[in-house]
């Protein structure tokens, strides 16, 4: 548990310094992460559906029913970006690497797991450099540049629990909590202005899974997430020259009616093994964030569907050869995006493709490495189009406990 | 058991392999440094700027009792009747300071003069001829009271001239003028030179307590400054000593005594009758306002009348609605049309000063009012200063102390400048109050 510690240490860490994003982590609590725990990287994101006993599904709570007995899974992943942004007018390039990931899980009793995650569940990045504002009361404009930094974390239980041979069922509670730094400049004359806001954000959501095995090799899952409000706890401080004279206007000002609402998410997937070598996993999400009532200045929040597909190749898991029990890993995710600025809503997909490279034979420990392309937004009127190339690198570790005893 | 622990602590590197990655990546903050500019509409500041000119600038007149002129930087010389300030008729009174009290034996006596240099400074038509008058007083440069004089002293001269000249001024070119002093005067001072009658500075004081120079009553030119400098103003006493070849020239300078301690200087500027509504002006208590005089206020340096400004509801800046701050404060003030021509001209700048209650001058604030002339061809020309920190201390002021600012040329003390400045009338010429103003939450 110590070690867990550590890793929320480093991790919020790694949060608050906000290793850059994207320009539309402008607006709500960040771009949302995708990236997740083992092999679903490689997937297209997905694992509702997909049942697993060799690692951490942190996509369905009720899959940690299925931690073979004396296994203890930790699992630890960094992931690098190389994000690519371009309006009508400009492009630019950058490279950031990131924490992704890091998890356990155990088994409790007989078909009883649980397991704790830490995941980046949204990242604030962004610099917005000469916006044109008008100055009301006059024809003149001040330019101003904005920057965000920051997001937030999603510390998660998991429990699982076995109810039928086919059938489990799990609990999630998530602490989500994070800061997100946004601040603004200009000049205007001779007087500068500079404010800086830091919201706080702390809240827990529940969220509900199942998996039923519908025959030998095929499994279906759903999982809700329950809405919750995160409550903001907002801290500002305004700076200002004036006549050539520093001014703090505010120092620290504390405001908490911010708050962010989260909506209610439903998840669809299952996932079927054939010829003893292939598996298809498909999910289906949906986030209703129009049941929030939020807005943006520039747009509102609209209903999201996120479609997911995977296909892993595994020759043998038990064969003699290395390369027959190394897992071949390709996907794909189209997610029709959550805000909508004028009717035209910030969609995007990603390709994913991946390998996973056991690492022992007598435990399931793996080194996944996956690849993902993706594009989000378009160049058309006032919005940005981002093209990045993610890569992610977990390791998957099994760790056999209290067996050894037996042996001795 | 044992080999399980080893096996437990090997797993552990990777995991601290990436704590450590991720704490060095943490410190790498310059990732986030960017120029992308993204599409106009992108996002919106979420920060209004407001620009507010609807805050009442109460402007009004008053008038010092005095302006102290004993440290004035020159000398003020001339007459003329303004159509706003009346008759302005600035003279000055001086004690002289002998540079010698040596004449030889031998010598004899040629002439005695009266220089004075062109300092620059005029004020109103250089054109016209202008006269000086040099008389004797009859008493010593001594303040009735304290240490200095004003330019409402005055002390007793002679009826007589001892030396006049009528001249064309040329202050740009800065040359310099030489009275004829009376003979009579100069062999009598050359005599008790030469007989060693006066032989130090208390003796010579005794003896010529100091001239005044006054303006003729019939000029109607322009008032002309006059430089104090021992090199350029000075009385020069010429004389000869006849050697065996030839007549040696010598001389004596008296320079203007402006290092004795009180200074026995000043410039006496008195302007008579002015217009109905500067009359009023008896007390320096008195505010005149701009809207009972017909929207005008008045400025007139060397006299002591100040236009004074107060910002009477600067606090409603509290009734602007969410929570901001001041950004910019421009105060523009424009001289009233026709008020000035070619002769009655605008200074570049004027400099503002603080009084209190009483119009008791406390303080001069660092800012200055600069000429704005950009459109001067539409008839808008303003002077126009920087106020930010003094609105901002009026608005965070606990309460209203009465002060006001005032507003006067520099060296108001060493000139005869005047201002007619409009009123804060809504009309289009109007003195204003520019606000800008940043509102960063709109919510209370």
């Amino acid at each position: 548990m110590t070690i867990i510690m550590t890793f929320g240490v480093a991790v919020g860490q790694s949060q608050s310094e906000g290793l850059t994003s994207s320009p539309y982590s402008l607006y709500g609590l960040g771009v949302i992460n995708q990236t997740s725990v083992g092999k679903s990287n490689g997937l297209g994101y997905t694992g509702i559906g997909v049942k697993t006993e060799m690692e951490i599904n942190n996509l369905n709570p009720s899959n940690f029913a299925l931690i073979p007995q004396y296994s203890f899974f930790y699992n630890v992943g960094l992931s690098g970006a190389y994000n690519n942004y371009s309006n009508s007018g400009d492009n630019e390039v950058r490279t950031t690497l990131n924490f992704s990931n890091i998890a356990i899980a155990f088994r409790v009793t007989e078909g009883v797991g649980a397991g704790i995650t830490m995941i980046p569940y949204s990242d604030v990045g962004y610099t917005l450099v000469g916006l044109q504002s008008n100055i009301e009361g006059s024809n003149e404009i001040f330019e101003s540049n904005v920057s965000g930094i920051g997001g937030l974390s999603d510390l998660r239980f998991n429990l699982g629990f076995r109810i039928l041979p086919e059938l489990r069922i799990g609990l999630s509670s998530s602490l989500l909590f994070g800061s997100i730094e946004e601040n603004e400049t200009f000049q205007i004359s001779s007087s500068t202005f500079e404010s800086t806001e830091t919201t706080n954000y702390r809240g827990v959501r529940l969220g509900l899974g199942l998996q039923y095995d519908l025959l030998k090799n095929i499994t279906m899952g759903t999982t809700i997430q329950l809405p919750s409000s995160l409550n903001g706890n907002l801290k500002r401080t305004i700076l200002k020259n004036l006549d050539g004279t520093e001014i703090t206007v505010e120092n620290g000002t504390v405001d908490d009616i911010t708050s962010f609402n989260m909506p209610l998410e439903l998840g669809l997937g299952i996932s079927g093994t054939f010829y003893k070598k292939l598996t298809l996993s498909a999910d289906y999400k949906k986030n209703y964030w129009n049941a929030t009532g939020q807005t943006e200045n520039i747009g509102k929040y609209s209903d999201q569907n996120i479609y997911a597909f995977g296909l892993e190749y595994l020759e043998d898991s038990k064969g003699f050869k290395y390369i027959q029990r190394m897992r071949y890993r390709i996907g794909f995710n189209y997610d029709d995006g959550y805000l909508d600025i004028n009717n035209t809503k910030i969609d995007g997909f990603n390709l994913t493709a991946g390998i996973g490279l056991p690492i022992s034979r007598s435990t399931n420990s793996l080194l996944n490495l996956s690849y993902s392309f993706g594009s989000k937004g378009q160049i058309k009127n006032v919005l940005v189009r981002e093209n990045y190339h993610l890569l992610s690198l977990n390791m998957s570790l099994e760790d056999m406990w209290f067996r050894k005893r037996k042996i001795n | 058991m044992k080999k399980g622990r080893i096996k437990i602590g090997w797993l552990l590197i990777p995991l601290i392999a990436a704590i450590v990655i991720t704490i060095f990546l943490s410190c790498s903050k310059d990732l986030n440094v960017s120029d992308f500019v993204a599409g106009d509409a992108f996002t919106d500041s979420k920060i209004r700027v407001v620009l507010i000119d609807t805050f009442t600038v109460a402007t009004s007149t008053m008038k010092f009792d005095s302006i102290l002129t004993s440290q004035s930087s020159r000398m003020l010389l001339g007459k003329y009747t303004d159509p706003v300030f009346g008759t302005v008729r600035c003279s000055t009174f001086m004690e002289l300071l002998p540079t010698s009290y040596t004449i030889g034996t031998e010598a004899e006596y040629d002439s005695i003069v009266f220089y004075l240099g062109l300092d620059k400074y005029y004020y109103n038509d250089t054109l016209q001829t202008s006269t000086l008058h040099i008389r004797q007083l009859q008493k010593r440069l001594k303040p009735k009271n304290g240490d200095y004089f004003y330019n409402t002293s005055t002390v007793d001269y002679a009826n007589s001239d001892i030396g006049t000249l009528s001249f064309k001024p040329r202050p740009l070119i800065g040359d310099s003028l030489g009275i004829k002093v009376s003979d009579s005067l100069g062999i009598d001072m050359f005599g008790r030179l030469q007989d060693k009658m006066i032989t130090n500075l208390d003796e010579f004081r005794e003896y010529f307590k100091g001239v005044t120079i006054l303006p003729d009553e019939l000029d109607q030119g322009a008032i002309v400054g006059f430089s104090l400098a021992s090199d350029k103003s000075y009385m020069r006493l010429y004389y000869s000593t006849p050697e065996e070849e030839e007549r040696v020239q010598g001389h004596i300078d008296f320079s203007i005594n402006t290092v004795s301690s009180p200074i026995p200087f000043f410039n006496r500027i008195t302007s008579e009758e002015p217009n109905e509504y500067l009359k009023t002006l008896t007390d320096k208590e008195i505010n005149l306002m701009s809207s009972v005089s017909d929207n005008r206020s008045f400025i007139q340096s060397g006299i002591g009348i100040a236009t004074r400004i107060q910002f009477p509801f600067i606090k409603n800046i509290y009734d602007i609605p969410g929570q901001g701050t001041l950004l910019e404060a421009v105060l523009k003030i424009r001289p009233a049309g026709q008020s000035y021509n070619d002769h009655l001209i605008l200074r570049d700048s004027l400099s503002l000063y603080i009084v209190d209650v009483n119009n008791e001058l406390t303080e001069q604030l660092s800012q200055i009012a600069v000429l704005n002339r950009a459109n001067q061809e539409f008839n808008d020309i303003y002077y126009q200063v920087d106020l930010g920190s003094y609105i901002e201390k009026l608005q965070l002021a606990e309460r209203n102390t009465g002060e006001a600012l005032i507003l006067l040329p520099d060296n108001y003390n060493s000139t005869i400048d005047r201002f007619v400045l409009n009123g804060n009338n809504n009309s289009k010429f109007s003195t204003i109050l520019e606000l800008t103003y940043a509102i960063y939450d709109a919510d209370e």
